[in-house]
């Protein structure tokens, strides 16, 4: 009987591992080897270059730049996002109890930029941050206040992205931590209050937030993966520029695959990227996991 | 009766493969062509009934336009021929994907309105590689209400760099959301002032850099000047483009392929004109880099190149030129169409501002360099980038300079 079940099982998982083997391994394995080469697409022949894309990405100024870029926009990001999220779920949780349609709508509202299209958001952005036509623009001169150029500030840009970054994911992050607070068991506030446990912070600090460890680990998880990976804003709004100041890595992966067709060093970008997400996610869990969970 | 239902079957497929050739075509940018593509795919199969023409769809730019040739051709599925951005062909030329076109030119171009300048526009090492069939320079669309409101008057538009400054200046000081002059710091644009003062971004064989001369350097100086004396913002182009047509921005630099685009824009609101670039050095020492699209054969299937050369030959025609030219907005790249007044006569005399585009091309076209090698495309980011740099204050000599040194080590010629 068991040599057949373990047959029927590996018929069964055959198709799937198959397609996972083609399509993901095998192009994830090409790209490695790619990234020790100066292939460039479309050329007929490619020679090996062994760690010289890696250096180049380290040493270069442009490279460097890249990777700063992005840490900038993720220290930002994941703090205010993250932050902002557990405010508003925190907010809109204790608003459900007296208000609960307003509440459900505010939800909805901030719902709305995770639902949207970044791509078409990025262009409303692109209108309303117009220097000299944007709304924000005409708001700001009529109130006396200096009207900055958002996007083509090489000072400016990134923060500007930064902030539309938070827009687009306080959302998400409201909606899993609202999750985490309809599971936390009423009891447990209740326990809180006989051992003098009254106030809103120390009802916050003793029991809500303990109990919204877990939650908050994936929160972080999602919105670091997240962020390390953008792209589109950058790539609508300001194409990397001005001068490279708005340059994140994965814009700069595009640019030189796609862009300057240097494939071998877009694919040492991507692997580079890759064992950095990988690292960062292993982190989070493995460091993060034992002290936040109590079961 | 089934075996001759066969048999027809059978013949019929036999014939219209001997007769039939189809022919795939990819282009760019529908917001432009795609009208423009249909029309003359019509046009040519009318002439033409034993080809069909297949239009792939579109890519959205140029730039993405070639990406998916190179990983068409890396698949082996590459369209027959192409229409491709004039600064990309030499990407494809690099890649030995576009076939030469000297076998199918004709024994006396010029008579079919094919000139040297325009020849040379997809010419590489005496070897025709691309034809072009679209054609745009830099030329200065102008906003007359905010030259009036400055004190100045469009009989009386300056033609040189000191007086546009001028002007600028006192437009941009009419009040704070509105700006005198902008101009994208980027390479094309750079080239443009560039060959503007006489000067040429490479030596003839391509093996140094040669903008560091004094043209270099009084072309970059055009955008520091534009910045410290006619206030220039740093503004990004996607921002200028809307600021002109709603009537914000007093002069502005551009391809003369959005002379439609911009006069749509601005409506009623303003009467925009256009006027030619400030030329400043001796004519025969001038030219202009040339936008738009080329045309290129990708088939090497002996068979397909005839009717795809029949094809090229037919677009570029002063025919196809003259649907070009009423539908894109984009300048001709046949002599004979802009010389015989009973192609576009009338068009002219209803788009005064076209004539000043299509003059500017006839007279000063020239071919916009590409950096040849690996780094071709990532040095025009660094030239934009340095161009920045002087905008916001850097020296133009030192930043010209030190650009072109990058620029060489980048490319390996030191």
């Amino acid at each position: 009987m068991r040599p057949r079940e373990s047959l029927t099982s590996l018929v069964l998982t055959a198709p799937a591992t198959l397609a996972l083997v083609i399509f993901v391994f095998l192009p994830v394995a090409v790209v490695f080897l790619l990234a020790f080469t100066n292939y460039q697409i479309g050329a007929p022949g490619l020679g090996w270059v062994g760690l010289d894309n890696f250096e180049q990405l380290f040493g270069s100024r442009l490279g460097r730049n890249a990777l700063l870029n992005t840490l900038t926009y993720v220290a930002i990001v994941i703090p205010a996002s993250v932050g902002l999220g557990l405010l508003v779920a925190l907010g809109l949780h204790a608003l459900a109890r007296s208000m609960p349609r307003l509440s459900d709508v505010l939800k909805a509202v901030y719902f709305l930029p995770v639902a949207a299209t970044l791509v078409a958001m990025a262009v409303s952005w692109q209108m309303l941050l117009h220097p000299s036509l944007g709304l924000i623009n005409t708001w700001s001169s009529a109130l006396g206040l200096p009207a900055p150029l958002w996007l083509s500030d090489r000072g400016l840009v990134l923060y500007t992205l930064s902030a539309i970054g938070i827009w687009q994911s306080v959302g998400y992050n409201m909606v899993l931590f609202l999750a985490g607070l309809a599971a936390i068991p009423p009891a447990l506030y209740d326990a809180a209050e006989v051992d003098g446990a009254t106030g809103g912070w120390s009802r916050f600090w003793l029991v809500t937030w303990p109990m919204l460890g877990p939650t908050t680990l994936f929160v972080l998880v999602v919105t670091a993966a997240s962020a390390f990976r953008v792209f589109e804003t950058v790539a609508t709004l300001t194409k990397g520029g001005p001068a490279f100041a708005s340059d994140t890595i994965v814009y700069a992966l595009y640019r030189e695959g796609f862009v300057y067709f240097k494939a071998g060093y877009a694919s040492a970008i991507t692997v580079v990227f890759f064992l950095a997400l990988l690292l960062l996610t292993a982190l989070q869990v493995w460091v993060i996991e034992r002290k936040v969970h109590y079961r | 009766m089934k075996t001759s239902l066969l048999a027809l079957g059978l013949a019929l497929a036999a014939g219209s493969a001997a007769a039939d050739t189809t022919l795939r075509v990819h282009y760019a940018i529908p917001t432009i062509w795609a009208d423009t593509q249909a029309a003359l795919a019509e046009a040519f199969m009318a002439a033409h009934p034993d080809v069909t023409i297949e239009l792939d769809g579109p890519a959205e730019g140029y730039a993405e336009g070639v990406q998916r040739l190179l990983r068409e051709s890396v698949a082996g599925t590459a369209p027959d021929v192409a229409w491709v951005g004039l600064n990309l062909w030499r990407v494809l030329e690099a890649r030995d994907l576009a076939q030469p076109l000297d076998a199918f030119l004709p024994e006396d171009p010029e008579a079919q309105g094919y000139t040297g300048a325009l020849l040379s526009l997809g010419r590489f090492e005496n070897t025709q590689y691309a034809l072009g069939t679209s054609a745009s320079t830099l030329v200065a669309y102008v906003n007359p209400d905010l030259v009036e409101r400055a004190g100045g008057s469009m009989e009386n538009f300056p033609t040189d760099y000191d007086g546009i400054i001028e002007l600028a200046a006192k437009i941009d000081a009419l009040d704070a959301t509105i700006e005198g002059v902008w101009v994208s710091p980027h390479d094309w644009r750079f080239q443009s002032f560039l060959g503007a003062h006489g000067g040429r971004p490479m030596t003839e064989n391509e093996s140094d850099i040669t903008f560091d001369s004094d043209a270099g350097v009084a072309a970059a100086t055009v955008y520091s000047r534009f910045a410290s004396e006619a206030g220039m913002s740093t503004m990004g182009q996607n921002d200028a483009r809307q600021a002109f047509p709603a009537g914000t921005l007093g002069i502005m630099f551009e391809s003369s392929s959005l002379m439609t685009r911009f006069a749509e824009g601005a409506g009623e609101r303003f009467d925009m004109t256009v006027t030619p670039m400030p030329i400043v050095a001796a004519d025969e020492e001038v030219y202009l880099p040339t936008g738009g699209s080329g045309i290129v054969m990708l088939t090497d299937d002996a068979e397909k190149q005839q009717a795809a050369w029949d094809y090229i030959s037919f677009v570029t025609s002063p025919e196809a030129q003259k649907i070009i030219v009423e539908t894109t907005g984009y300048a001709p790249t046949n002599a004979l169409v802009v010389e015989d007044a009973s192609y576009l006569g009338d068009f002219y005399a209803q788009n005064p501002n076209a004539r000043v585009a299509h003059a500017q091309v006839a007279q000063y076209a020239g071919p916009w360099y590409a950096y040849p090698g690996a780094e071709g495309v990532a040095v025009t980011d660094v030239i934009a980038a340095d161009l920045l740099g002087v905008v916001e204050g850097a020296d133009p000599r030192e930043a010209v300079e030190n650009l072109a040194e990058t620029t060489r080590s980048m490319l390996g010629f030191n």
